[in-house]
């Protein structure tokens, strides 16, 4: 054999043997795990359930084709920059503990070895988790906890996707005012004095309490009288005694920060005791789950409740509409709130990967700093996702903005949330002043 | 001198208990050469945590017999003694620790002092109030975070930190709980058999009785309830830095004060063994029930009704909990 054949015999072994030590995730298709920790138990499971479902519903979507989706991600098998990897999610439990969400995220980054986090609804947890991811620099996208200090306190490992209370609440000032001013749909111009004063009752937790902090900054602000401001424990088994506080109070609008099953305990008590605000208002969560609804039936009617989602964005927005059939299909109840966020937040970490290319945690780093999701590709009304990257607030998606629906019972019985703020996009008259339980 | 050598004296125990115990703490020292996971880290330093609350709440609780299930409120002080000193002023743990352990020591005066003229289910409805009321003070006192709490950033400080005890890996905790755990036992050791141990035994026995021989029944029990205390408020310290945050529903919870009593209830209250068995128990299979039948077996809920089984079982076959069993068990033998 000529030594030029000799050689090149050589090099092609050596490019066989370096083609097959290559590492497998370089060509094969490697998977991508993505710890997600949510409330499967305790008083949020119902809650937990919906934001299960969303974030696996997006996996699913991102993991397999289907074209006639209008968004990136269900374009592809998998994520497409690295060579169609599958998107695996590794779902925990963390009770609404702070201690056992910080101990299950450490579970995941060392032995899970996750690629990244995603979680935890409750304020308080995800204050503990992103606080152990920023210490593994190891990156967490957060789509459902609204507590604005979150974002407040320079980590760089942690994005938050949702609109927080700060804006939420101030939405809610601004409705009261369009309600003075006649803005809201079906309304007369309702004057002053009649929803001048509030009183409020918020769950004790890092949400809650900040919210009842939120509402009373706001009510000095635009001028409103706070009459009663109170947190009580959202694990309560009774509340008779906050509720007859309140009662006490005769507010014109009452205000709460609810989980799942105290917000239905306070409705309870509240018909029970004949309260009759004008105006009752939930910050979301409880008052907007599926069981709030089931459990409280025709109550309810009249009821608003700040959210990012409803049903009735179906009707402006295709994509939520076909992602609300697919959601409907697996779990039989309408996206909400949570189960949109949810869906958001998996759907955030998949444009990430995908413009990341890599799993390298600072290339995802740089990737969620620079995202730019384009509103038409999300099923929540957003003009889209961008994360700010200077200032005050680091990692809070600059483009999200908040909805306030109203329960109102259909021609069929049903009952609905309407949408009545934004008022351009009203899909209702409101139903003024609230009907007495 | 001779304080050291009672503390060191195990001499009144079988040989067989001592065989265990020394191949349990030798176990201890080496476990974190065991490849492991970090939840079955985190399970032990919890562990090591919870022996050490049921050691403090044994004094009162074991040897005094009077039922605390306000313990809680002294995790409290003492965590957010460390956590407020710490971002506030930068004042190290070792420094903190100490002062946390004199609030919650006079605390426990000021409230044990009329809390004693109480007995029996009175005694523990009152120190449940006195936790209660103390967690929804620190529930609204701005200055201490109020509700949100506190939270130890983990980007201020450069782990590892030893002056301040902030630590990544989880490891470092582990050896200072260790650590501290070693220290509990011999403090208990050396109790057991001090002059107060002995008063305390009488008390339970018989109240009257201690008082005719002259023993100051009232100081006795507030003496011992300040160690318990104390001991409960060294762990409230550690557990700023170890978990970093800290929020009155989460660290002073009536949960944590109820676990503190059943697990030394469920070891054997009144005996040296019997908080350390009991959070061997409870404490893993709190945590891996959880993790197994819970998170991933899809069963969610299970593990609170098998949780509550093996806790009525024991109650019933045994009141004086598992230590009660293995003496139950010797004594038939020796008969």
């Amino acid at each position: 054999m000529k030594s030029w054949m000799k050689v090149g015999m050589f090099a092609l072994a050596v490019l066989a043997v370096g083609l097959w030590m290559v590492p497998s995730g370089a060509w094969a298709q490697k998977e991508i795990k993505i710890g997600v920790i949510y409330p499967l138990t305790g008083g949020a499971a119902a809650a937990g359930r919906e934001l299960r479902a969303g974030a696996e519903l997006a996996a699913k979507i991102a993991n397999s084709a289907m074209p006639d989706l209008a968004m990136p991600m269900a374009q592809n098998q998998g994520i497409k920059s690295l060579g169609g990897a599958k998107i695996k999610l590794i779902i925990k439990d963390h009770q609404g503990n702070p201690t056992l969400g910080a101990d299950l995220a450490k579970k995941l980054i060392l032995d899970d070895k996750v690629d990244g986090i995603l979680g935890c609804y409750f304020s308080s947890v995800t204050k503990t988790v992103s606080a152990v991811c920023e210490q593994y620099k190891v990156p967490m996208i957060n789509g459902s906890s609204t507590s604005p200090g979150l974002t407040e306190r320079g980590f760089k490992w942690f994005w938050r996707t949702t609109p927080h209370d700060r804006w939420f609440t101030k939405d809610l000032f601004e409705f009261l005012v369009g309600l003075t001013e006649g803005k809201v749909q079906g309304v007369k111009a309702v004057p002053r004095e009649e929803i001048n004063t509030l009183a409020s009752a918020c769950e004790k937790t890092e949400w809650g309490s900040h919210v009842s902090g939120l509402i009373e900054e706001f009510a000095k602000e635009y001028g409103f009288k706070l009459r009663k401001s109170l947190l009580y424990a959202a694990k309560s088994v009774d509340l008779s005694s906050e509720v007859r506080s309140l009662k006490a109070a005769r507010p014109d609008v009452m205000l709460f920060a609810s989980y799942t099953s105290d917000a239905i305990l306070l409705v309870k008590t509240l018909k029970a005791q004949k309260a009759h605000p004008k105006i009752m208002w939930g910050q979301d969560a409880g008052f907007e789950k599926p069981e709030f609804r089931e459990t409280l039936g025709d109550s309810i009617n009249g009821i608003l409740t700040r959210t990012v989602f409803l049903p009735k964005v179906v009707d402006i927005k295709k994509l939520a509409g076909q992602v609300n059939d697919l959601y409907k299909e697996k779990t039989g109840n309408d996206l909400g709130g949570a189960s949109a966020r949810a869906f958001t937040g998996l759907q955030t970490w998949v444009a990430v990967l995908e413009k990341a290319g890599s799993t390298e945690p600072q290339a995802i780093q740089a990737a969620a700093n620079s995202i730019e999701i384009p509103g038409k590709d999300l099923v929540v009304p957003w003009k889209g996702i961008r994360f700010s990257t200077k200032g005050k607030e680091l990692g809070q998606n600059v483009l999200g903005s908040g909805l306030i629906g109203q329960y109102q019972k259909g021609k069929d019985g049903k009952m609905e949330l309407e949408i009545v703020y934004p008022f351009d996009v009203s899909s209702a008259d409101m139903i003024f002043p609230f009907p007495e339980f | 001198m001779e304080t050291i050598k009672n503390a060191l004296d195990f001499s009144d125990f079988p040989r067989l208990d001592l065989t265990v115990a020394g191949a349990v703490a030798l176990c201890l020292i080496i476990f974190p050469l065991f490849p492991l996971s970090s939840f079955a880290m985190s399970t032990m330093i919890q562990f090591l945590m919870f022996a050490l609350y049921g050691m403090g709440w044994n004094t009162i609780g074991g040897y005094g017999g009077q039922v605390d299930l306000g313990k809680a409120q002294y995790v409290g002080i003492g965590a957010y003694t460390t956590a407020v000193m710490l971002i506030r002023w930068d004042i190290p743990f070792w420094v903190s620790m100490p002062i946390g352990v004199c609030f919650a020591v006079t605390w426990s005066f000021i409230i044990g002092y009329p809390l004693f003229r109480l007995k029996g289910h009175y005694f523990a409805i009152a120190t449940i109030a006195t936790s209660l009321v103390l967690k929804d003070i620190f529930e609204v006192w701005e200055f201490v975070g109020a509700a949100r709490g506190l939270e130890i950033s983990p980007i201020k400080y450069h782990p590892p930190d030893f002056l301040r005890l902030i630590f990544r890996e989880d490891i470092y905790y582990f050896y200072f709980i260790l650590g501290f755990f070693f220290l509990g036992i011999l403090y208990i050791n050396w109790f057991r058999k001090s002059r107060l141990g002995y008063q305390l035994r009488s008390i339970k026995d018989n109240e009257d009785m201690a008082r005719s021989l002259g023993i100051n029944v009232h100081w006795a029990k507030i003496k011992t309830y300040a160690i318990a205390t104390g001991f409960v408020s060294v762990v409230g310290s550690f557990h700023a830095c170890y978990i970093k945050n800290i929020e009155p529903e989460d660290t002073m919870s009536l949960d944590i004060s109820i676990l503190i009593a059943l697990m030394a209830m469920l070891g054997g209250a009144g005996s040296l063994w019997g908080p350390i068995i009991g959070a061997g128990i409870l404490i893993p299979l709190k945590s891996y029930l959880k993790e197994w039948l819970g998170a991933q077996a899809g069963l969610v809920g299970i593990d609170l009704i098998l949780y509550a089984l093996i806790i009525m079982l024991i109650s019933a076959y045994e009141p004086r909990g598992v230590w009660g069993i293995i003496e139950k068990i010797r004594r038939r033998k020796r008969a």
